[in-house]
């Protein structure tokens, strides 16, 4: 049972992590699919200098990868126009490609599966407290309410005096920190790279946040719902269910197919904000 | 507008460059054999062409769901299924009986497999490119399991299902081994004009693209955004699960573990890069083809083959700044 608890921790924070990395760069009303790919990058670039920078470097490093990836997507959508969708499956596709490449070519392989990392709790408490104070941070902070009203309506906004896509620039910011810190910390308790390691994690955060309502503390419990059945998945593996084993392909796919049902079943009340997409 | 789509391609020539250098080749030599690779000889171009006829079908499959506004990333998904539906049925009949029901049960496995996104996204709202990608993790686990228990053949020591019969597989145009040039191209060819035709002249093909233009103005002309949806996603699937069905009779013969290389997400490039005109899926996937032969001979150079993956996600960006221009031209 506490190992279970144990569990799901583990498997929420860094779906919380990126599903608040979303938050910001959503709620300011630029759509984020390239939460995947943020993810994989500071992943990849945390390991390769965690190899040779240790622990303090592997952080720094995953938040640099993550917030270039991040910036990308603000100037593509921001300065360039393009539509939020497609700049964001091309974030993933770079970053898809290019830590296969990477890690082909720089990792050191005498390493292993051992690379020096963080302690986990660290990540953990980060990833329970962000929520709140972003939560708070929303409502009550001159520049989360900028990002809101930013999202909100932009061009009320721009009426209102502000800039979007500078207020947007500070969303993606936090974006790519929060991504960072996620990716970095799939490789801290895996101790090792492997080839498109975050298998999805950025597309269940973003639909976490959806089915929160774009709301901090509700996608917070919808990640943590997440990562509790990843962790159910762990334990019940190869245990008999109904006096039959079942495939651990079936297990695998629990994650999965609990996202499309939350998604059929729990959207209710419209909270999209209004100005998502919209330059 | 222009400096900043001149900045843009630069900038992508920056970072291949930089791949290149840092994988210590050439990049004149990786280019040469990029393209030696894939057009060099004879046998490379039917080799290219051979990669050109999934990514064409598949790319129609992403192009038609775009033009109605729809991001259909589970195309690698709906392959997959209808690929392992085929190579199931067209062992139990023979000759062109067994062909043409593999077809049509790979083309309903394919859409059956869209159906949850569809109805999500019409009925419910929720963003099809979420659903599509946990489809796509779902089928990729599920045929993988199919074909490692149940599905399997036990005659072979591989995760595969049994072979087709040969008088089952569909056959060749052309045919002076080792250069051969399969039927399948011919009929992803016939759809890619099919389409255009279907698009353009007809009333069905207005209101999809209508719904794609905007959604809110084509429910006031009377469209309901919910039905084009629906339809869309449907051919969308089917056209997935036609490209593995074809991939299975044309070329592999077999369903086996592993089974796309990601067909289903370069054909997003594909379909991205041809833009708004069904005709232009053709040099686009033939493009495409281009990359992903060419690609395997840059692994034996030594350049790992997540390179073409970045490569298309660099197109990808450019194509759609491309795109951008010549709307504000027209506005």
């Amino acid at each position: 049972m506490l190992n279970l608890i144990e569990l799901t921790i583990l498997f929420s924070t860094p779906l919380i992590l990126c599903a608040m990395g979303g938050f910001t760069s959503e709620r300011g009303g630029v759509i984020n699919i390239g939460l995947e790919g943020m993810m994989l990058m500071a992943a990849c670039v945390g390991a390769l200098v965690s190899a040779r920078f240790g622990a303090v470097g592997e952080l720094v490093a995953g938040i640099v990868a993550a917030t270039v990836m991040s910036l990308l997507h603000w100037l593509m959508t921001q300065k360039y126009n393009l539509d939020h969708v497609i700049s964001g499956m091309a974030i993933n596709a770079i970053a898809a490609g290019g830590t296969n490449f990477l890690y082909l070519k720089l990792s050191d392989p005498a390493h292993g599966s051992n690379l020096p990392h963080l302690p986990i709790t660290l990540f953990a408490i980060t990833g329970i407290a962000l929520p709140f104070i972003l939560w708070l941070y929303s409502k009550r902070t001159r520049g989360g309410l900028w990002l809101m009203a930013v999202g909100s309506d932009p061009d009320k906004a721009r009426l209102m005096g502000l800039q979007p896509s500078n207020v947007r620039l500070w969303g993606l910011l936090a974006t790519g920190l929060f991504t960072g810190i996620a990716g970095v910390e799939l490789v801290a308790y895996t101790g090792v790279f492997t080839d498109n390691m975050t298998s999805g994690r950025g597309y269940i955060a973003l639909a976490a946040l959806i089915i929160g309502g774009w709301r901090p503390i509700p996608a917070f419990i919808a990640c943590v719902v997440f990562g509790f059945f990843s962790a159910l998945r762990l334990q019940l593996q190869g245990t008999p269910l109904f006096g039959a084993e079942l495939p651990p392909q079936i297990w695998a796919s629990l994650p999965y197919l609990v996202t499309i049902v939350a998604l059929a079943g729990l959207l209710g009340k419209n909270r999209t904000p209004a100005g998502l997409g919209r330059p | 507008m222009k400096w900043r789509l001149i900045a843009l391609i630069v900038g992508a020539l920056a970072i291949l460059a930089g791949a290149v250098l840092i994988a210590h080749a050439s990049p004149l030599a990786s280019l040469q054999s990029l393209f030696h690779g894939s057009l060099g000889t004879p046998v490379a171009i039917a080799g290219t062409l051979k990669e050109t006829t999934p990514l064409l079908i598949c790319g129609l499959a992403v192009f038609i769901a775009l033009r109605a506004g729809l991001f259909n990333i589970g195309v690698e998904g709906q392959l997959l299924v209808g690929a392992c539906t085929c190579g199931v049925v067209a062992t139990k009949f023979h000759g062109i009986t067994g062909m043409v029901l593999g077809v049509i049960c790979g083309m309903i496995a394919g859409t059956l497999w869209a159906l949850p996104a569809a109805l999500i996204k019409a009925y419910r709202n929720g963003h099809e490119v979420i659903t599509t990608i946990m489809l796509n993790n779902i089928a990729m686990l599920i045929t993988s399991m199919l074909v490692s228990g149940p599905l399997k053949d036990k005659a072979q020591s591989d995760t595969a299902t049994p072979y087709v019969d040969a008088n089952t597989r569909l056959p060749w145009v052309y045919s002076n081994p080792p250069v051969q040039i399969n039927l399948a191209l011919v009929l992803g060819v016939l759809l890619c004009l099919g389409m255009a035709y279907w698009l353009k002249k007809t009333v069905g093909g207005y209101e999809l693209q209508a719904v794609g233009a905007n959604r809110t103005a084509a429910r006031f002309a009377g469209i309901s955004p919910q039905k084009v949806t629906m339809v869309a996603m449907s051919i969308s699937g089917a056209l997935g699960g036609l490209a593995g069905a074809v991939q299975v009779l044309a070329y592999e013969g077999r369903f086996y573990d592993g089974f796309s290389p990601g067909y289903g997400f370069d054909a997003l490039g594909v379909a991205l890069l041809a833009g708004g005109n069904a005709l232009l899926v053709l040099p686009s996937s033939l493009l495409f083809g281009i990359l992903s032969k060419g690609g395997t001979a840059l692994q034996i150079d030594g350049i790992p083959k997540g390179i073409t993956t970045v490569v298309l996600g660099l197109l990808i960006l450019i194509a759609a700044a491309i795109r951008f221009r010549q709307v504000t031209k027209d506005a």
